[in-house]
Parts: C-alpha cells; structure tokens; sequence
C-alpha cells in the first residue's frame, strides 16, 4: 500500500533539512524528504558565514558585486566614480538573520548533545578590513545606518588590527567589526539537520529526481519523483536554485528565484593564520575548521553554468593576497562554483501561496540561506502548525510580488483617469 | 572545410598521445602535445628518467618500444609542438584549456581536443596498506623503469592481471628476491578464457615466456591467492596472503606469512576521467575502469570538439591506445574535411580490426580479475580510506548506517574525497563499498575540482589590482 504522509520536502539542501529537523522535533508527523546531488547546490558550495550583520549591510558575499555596480553606474552615466555606498537591505532581513543567528550557539549544542552531529560553530567575528579613506568613508556609511547595532560594533586601529589578526597586511587603516557575526561549516551543518531529522523519523530519499508534482484541483497532493509517488498533505519547496520550476509544477505559477552564480577558491590546509573572518571591498576570507582558507565570491548570472574561469578566479586570489600577503607561498587546492537561489528583492519566497492548498514556499534564501535555515526552519514549523510566528513573514511571501506588480501598473492608469 | 583556427591538442604524449600526433603529422595536420612528465611516452614508455648505459632489467621487447615511440615522435615532429613539464589544471571556457608551466598559467586554446590521459592505479585498502614499503604496481615499475632504483630487496607481488608475472620478472632481473606471486584468478578461470587469449597470440605468447622465466628462477606462482594484511612498525616487514574464495575472502586456516620489505599491489586501473568530467563529456559507469567517458566507433566522444583515446576511455593497454589514438587523428581529419568518410573507413580498417581483438584478448583478463566483494573484508575498523583526510573504515560504516546512499553525500559526512588528491585514492573502495551496500551501479560520483592540481597563489597575482 502506498504511503501518505502528512509532509514531503522537495529538496536536501540546508533549508530542506533546517524545515525536516525542526518538523519532526516532536516525532507527530509522517514526513519525507527528497533530495538530489546537483552541480552547484548552494549549501555544498557556500562559505558557511553566520554573517547576521555583514551580509545585511552588503558585505561578504555581496561585496564584489556592489562594487561592480558602483562602477559600472559611473561609467554608465560617465561620471567619476563615487564613494562607493553600502548596500543595506530592508529592516525586515535584518531582524530575520539576526534572530536566525541568535538561534545557532543552542542548536550547536542541542545537535551535538541529541544527536551527536557537530556543524563546527566558531565565534569568530566578522572584520571589514579598511585600506583608505575611501574604505573609512564606506565604514562610516554602513554605521550611520544601522544607529540600532552600536553594541555589537567595534572600530579597530591599525595597531589593535596588526594585534589581533598579525597576517593581515600591515597597510591596513583599521577595521570595522561586527562581533556577532561568526561561521559554521556548512555541509556539516546540511548533514547535522539531516542525520537530526533521519534520527527523528523523517525518511530520506536521497539521490532520487522530482519528476512532477501530483494535484486535485488545487490541492497538493504528492511529490511524483523517480523512486515513486509520494503522497502528501503538504509539499514544501525547498528545491535552492530550481525552486522556480517545482512551484511551476506544484501552482502554475513560477516564483521568481533563479541561479546566481558565485566562485569559491580554497586554500591548502594551513596553520590558523586568521582569528576571525575578514571582508574587504575585494572578497571574503574565512579560516575554515581544517585549516583551508576560503575566499569568495563572485555575484554572476550564467544560469546553471558551475564551470570556473580565470578572470573571476584572479581578481579573487588578488583580493586575497593583497589582505593576506603570506598566501602568495601558498597553494590554491579547489575552486568550485555554487548556484544561490536568488529572487528580485534578495529576500527569501516563504509561506503559502493564495488559492493553492498543501504547499509551502521556503526558498528565495540567496547569499544567506546558511545562516538563515534556523529561523526559517522553526518559522515552517509554527507556520504549519498554526503557532505563532516569531517574526511578520509577510514581506517574504510570494503575495509580495504581485502587490509590486500592481503598484507599478498605477501611474500607467493613472493619467487616463485624470 | 571546417576554418582551423587554434588546432588540435592533445593532452598526453604517451602511448595514445603520440600515435595520434604521428597519424595527424602523416595527414599534415599540426597538432600541440602536452604532458605533465620531462618526457613522451606516458608511464609505460616513458623510460629511464637519466640516461643509462645498459638497462639490464629491462627486456630488449621494452626498450624497442621507448625506442620507437621517440623515433614516431622525431619522424613527425615538425608537425608537433611538444610541450612537456605542463600541467593541465582544466578547461577555461568552451573552447581552451588552463595548464601550468613552472610558476606559469596560461590558456591553451583549441578547435578539436584529444584527451589522452591514461589511468591510475586502482588502490585496494586492506590491515597495514598504509605501511611504507607497500606500493602499487605501476609505482614499482616506475621505480624500475624511470627511476632506475630497486624498490626493496624481498618482495612479493599480489593482485591480479597480466602485469603481475611481467613486473616479477623485471624486480627478478634488477636483482630484487621475489618471494611470490599471487593472483587472485583461479587457475582454472585462466584456462578458460584460453580463447579469448588467443586473440593475441603474441601476447599471449609473451605471457607465457614470462610464466616459463619465473617457474626456471624458482618464484612461484600461486593462483587464487591474495593479500589479506601487512605488518611491521615503521616500514614494512611482513605480510600475511591467503587462498581466496569464489567472492576474494580470504579462506580461513589457509593464511600464509611471508618475510618481505616490499610489496608490490595491483588490482587494476582506474580511467584518468577528471579532464573529461570537467569538460562535461557523458560518461559510463564500467566495472573494470570505473567512470570512463563515452566514445563512439571513431573515438569521438558527447561533445562534437572532444575526442578521447587510450585507458582514459576504458583500460585495454597500450597496443589499443595506441589504435585509439590513430582512429581519433583520423576522425579529426575527417571532420576537418581533409579527408572524405570513404577514406577515414579505409584507413581506420586495420586499426580498428586490430582493436576488436585486444578488446577480445583482454575481455579475458577483466572476467578473471573482477573485483570480488571480499576484497572489501581487507580493512580492520580503523584501517584508513582516505589517506588525505585520514577517514578510517568506521567512519564510512558509520554514515552509511545513517543511510547515505552517494558519495557525495559520502564525502559530505566525512570528509573522504575532499584531500590534495580530490579522491583518486580513497574513491575506489567507497564507491565499491556503496555499491555492495546498496545493491547498485549508480552511486554518484566524486566530481574533480578545478585546478585539477594545486597551483601557487602567485601564479594568478597581478602588481596592480
């Protein structure tokens, strides 16, 4: 007889396996998930920063692309290049990653001691590594716009810098640092929730394609994949860079989240040459578990292209020696490439959907879904369950798409009426 | 005719390389030749590393064959731009590779693509395999060949395949004492695929002459025999072989002790795939060669630009690379218009008739030496699997309990694979250890990273940014 169970997860990724372990915690619900290995899953690919404010005001991950944008602004408009500005996202991302990564020291602990998985969370703190004026000036932007976060900020002399983190190249100015932004590794991270998830019942079918999604009227109700009909009650797309497609198949309609492509260069293992994790408006460099350092990232949409290319890869690894002068001895091992679901406003699609029953977007997680899987784990959980939610996810459902679409169409009414 | 812009590359100047240089030089197509050694004819013939005056433990047979090999490369060398000590990190782009010379990386661009880059050796974790002393069979022969040195005084040589009694004899004449041979074929199974070897009678001939010079020097040869452990502290000093059963596990009552300082291990080769996986060729799961790239009749594989020749398209040895190399020269030329289909057929005739039977010839070797589950049963819970990442067999045994069912997810979990050498070590036993787990071919793949090898930071730096 075939199985009905009450949830299927399309997609293993870390949002996938964050949603499996927080809504089988109380072992009530027959629950599946469905995963396959593709070239450029984001959650293998990514750097694992639990930058809670960096990636807010627009570095790390985002920091290349900003300057690109910057830059080709001016030559565009022919002028000269301006001080470069922050990008700082909306009020509601902030207060989504920093609750998300307040969550992080207890789960540590809580899948270590449960389930005896550890995703190897590091407080390490993140420095914005200033080499001029220009550098400061972007500092003192980034400041001035988040009044609300002085108590997790510090200033650091070129001095205390040189102190604290000797490798770093003496020219620096200083830095800005944020001490609540830290890391984990990341695929420790997707294989702890999964294994947690596993242990509390949830099934895994792993290496097995989504073919197409089984519906009445528009009721969800079962995940066609290549090991079989899964029937369910509820569907969660949690399907990273491909989420577009499965929400076809699940509603007819495409969310907008599609691949961004992002380069990653790894050192060779080396001795602990970085206390903490850096950015500089070149790239960002984090001291992994092991030993390899890992630099990042490009912001390039290819479609689902993971190859590597020489121009992306050089301005990283000059990024990188220009922070850390010493890496200029030392080997490159890997380079790879992973795809970010990204959507048109950098916020993450999650919730249900108006008229369409038994399914749930948690997808959309662009440059953050490693940090942000915790809260977005425990938010499906209370969303599915009717329980309060923590946070309004009203600015993150796909509802908000249409409601631009509709605000856009006013002025093009609005003169034949007047 | 198809404009030719940058060429033909070929990447790898050994036995497939160099034949397919020789067959587009005698078309009058040029053709770059790149190989990471100091000099041509890959592992087989690449020969002594410094020049000798006598190679006494080489038989006459092999060094005609590094003799012609450099001879096919002079004759048509003025259509071949070697370009040797050149390392090919992967592709850039659609239509160029990455390599590094030196503390230089560069782009090499081309129209077609030969990939012929050969295999490496297959490595069979069991209790000690660790221990140094122990070494691969193909590593041993290198020492020999290339090096010129002996790599222990008491040896024994196990695993299984025509290489065995052929590098006894050579550790033999280079003054090595060979304790054994064991392979793990049974006897029988030999005599049965008599058939097939007589597809090649020469070489089966030669196979005899090899077994004939081991029985008049007193080394014996034992079939149905294999490793089950080594021993010693800091080098090896020891090792334990027993009979095999039909499934390679060892027979209880019938292990055997043997005094030795070396050993020689061969259970076979693995396709060198990593090039043709990052150029994103389709390929095939085979039992014998692992993941090989899919060609055709005429060499050409998924992608109309990239021809693959030789044991990086499935391990049949050098008399068929070097076939292979020849049929994807000819294939080139015929999609270069420089040759009409009704003469590429004449001329490929003779190489591809002479393919089909060492196909034949060595179907024989690969029914007889298929791997057996029991070489599973080798490792003790904390023998290491990777080597880089130091993962023992408990840690696979554990992840898999938890239900990993790909290696990736393999890797993930513990972190096998993910070392210097991206997991041609380790990724043999984990990827059979799946597959005897989980009843299937298919288990994922550890997919090779660009740069193929490390490359120095310095290598990319630019003085203004």
């Amino acid at each position: 007889m075939k199985k009905q169970y009450d949830i299927v997860i399309a997609g293993g990724g870390v949002i996938g396996a964050a949603c499996a372990y927080f809504l089988s915690k109380e072992k009530d619900l027959n629950i599946a998930l469905v995963d396959l290995k593709k070239p450029g899953n984001a959650s293998r690919a990514s750097a694992g920063g639990l930058w809670a404010i960096g990636e807010s005001v627009g570095l790390g991950c985002g920091v290349i692309f900003f300057k690109q944008m910057t830059q080709q602004r001016a030559e565009a408009e022919g002028v000269d290049l301006p001080p470069m500005r922050p990008h700082i996202l909306p009020d509601c991302f902030f207060e989504f990653a920093l609750k998300s990564n307040d969550m992080y020291p207890a789960l540590w602990q809580e899948l270590k001691d449960k389930h005896g998985v550890d995703f190897k969370f590091e407080k390490t703190g993140l420095k914005y590594i200033m080499y001029d004026k220009f550098d400061k000036l972007y500092a003192d932007s980034i400041v001035e716009q988040i009044p609300g976060l002085a108590e997790q900020i510090n200033w650091l002399s070129a001095k205390e810098l040189a102190i604290d983190e000797p490798h770093i190249n003496a020219d620096a100015i200083g830095a800005l640092e944020f001490a609540c932004d830290h890391q984990v590794n990341p695929y420790r991270l997707n294989e702890a929730y999964l294994e947690a998830a596993r242990q509390n019942g949830v099934e895994l079918f792993l290496q097995t394609p989504v073919t197409g999604v089984e519906k009445q009227g528009n009721k969800v109700t079962g995940v066609i994949t290549e090991a079989g009909t899964l029937s369910c009650k509820t569907m969660i797309n949690a399907a990273g860079a491909w989420a577009a497609e499965l929400s076809e198949m699940a509603t007819g309609i495409r969310i907008p989240v599609a691949p961004v492509k992002g380069q990653i260069i790894l050192s060779e293992r080396l001795p602990k040459i970085l206390k903490g994790c850096v950015s500089t408006t070149d790239c960002y460099i984090a001291q992994k578990d092991n030993g390899e350092v890992l630099i990042g990232s490009t912001t390039e949409e290819k479609g689902f292209d993971t190859t590597n290319t020489l121009p992306e890869i050089k301005e990283l690894a000059n990024g990188a020696m220009r922070c850390i002068p010493e890496l200029k001895q030392m080997n490159i091992k890997r380079c790879w490439a992973g795809l970010r679901p990204g959507t048109p406003d950098e916020l993450p699609v999650l919730g249900k959907m108006d008229g369409i029953e038994g399914y749930i977007n948690a997808c959309g997680h662009f440059r953050t879904g490693i940090l942000t899987s915790a809260i977005t784990g425990k938010l499906i959980n209370d969303l599915y369950r009717g329980q309060p939610l923590d946070i309004d996810i009203t600015p993150f459902e796909y509802a908000r798409f249409l409601k631009q679409k509709n605000e856009q169409q006013v002025p093009e009414v609005a003169p034949e009426l007047a | 005719m198809t404009e030719s812009k940058h060429g033909v590359v070929i990447v790898g100047g050994g036995t497939a390389g160099i034949s397919a240089a020789a067959e587009l030089a005698q078309l009058g197509i040029k053709s770059v030749v790149i190989d990471e050694a100091p000099r041509i004819g890959g592992p087989v013939f690449r020969g002594p590393f410094r020049e000798a005056i006598s190679l006494p433990h080489l038989d006459e047979n092999l060094c005609q064959k590094i003799a012609d090999i450099r001879e096919l490369y002079q004759k048509n060398q003025q259509y071949i731009e070697l370009r040797l000590n050149t390392r090919v990190l992967g592709p850039s782009g659609e239509s160029a590779l990455l390599a590094r010379h030196q503390d230089e990386v560069f782009e090499i661009p081309y129209d077609q693509l030969i990939v012929a880059t050969g295999c490496h050796e297959r490595s069979v974790p069991f209790d000690g395999w660790q221990i140094p002393g122990v070494m691969l069979l193909g590593g041993v022969q290198l020492q020999l060949k290339s090096g010129l040195v002996k790599p222990g005084q008491r040896m024994a040589v196990v695993g299984t395949g025509p290489l065995l009694p052929l590098v006894a004899t050579q550790l033999h004449k280079a003054g090595v004492v060979v304790t054994g041979v064991f392979e793990a074929g049974k006897l029988g199974d030999f005599a049965k695929e008599s058939r097939a070897f007589l597809n090649r009678p020469m070489l089966a001939l030669e196979g005899v002459g090899l077994l004939t010079y081991l029985k008049t020097n007193g080394i014996p040869m034992h079939y149905g025999m294999g490793i089950v452990s080594a021993s010693g502290e800091d080098c090896l000093t020891g090792i334990t072989v027993a009979q095999y059963d039909r499934d390679w596990y060892p027979v209880k009552g019938t292990e055997k002790t043997l005094d030795v300082d070396c050993l020689a291990v061969g259970y076979g080769f693995v396709s060198r795939n990593q090039l043709t996986q990052l150029l994103n060729v389709a390929h095939d799961n085979c039992q014998i060669s692992g993941l090989k790239p899919r060609v055709d009749d005429w060499q050409h594989s998924s992608r109309p630009d990239v021809y693959i020749a030789g044991d990086s398209v499935g391990i049949l040895g050098g008399e068929a690379a070097m076939m292979e190399g020849r049929l994807a020269a000819i294939s080139v030329a015929k999609q270069q218009d420089i040759i009409s289909l009704e003469q590429a057929r004449a001329k490929a005739k003779p190489y591809k008739n002479l393919l089909d039977k060492v196909k034949a010839f060595r179907a024989g070797f690969d029914r007889i030496g298929r791997r057996r589950e029991g070489l599973l049963s080798l490792l003790t819970a904390d023998t290491i699997v990777c080597r880089c990442e130091n993962v023992t067999r408990a840690q696979i045994d554990e992840v898999i309990e938890q239900g990993v069912k790909d290696i990736t997810s393999l890797k993930m979990r513990t972190r096998a694979g993910m070392g210097d050498c991206q997991g041609k070590t380790c990724n043999s036993y984990c990827q059979d250890r799946l597959r005897f787990e989980l009843k299937q071919l298919d288990v994922g793949e550890i997919k090779p990273r660009f740069p193929l090898d490390p490359v120095p930071f310095s290598s990319l730096y630019k003085e203004i940014l």
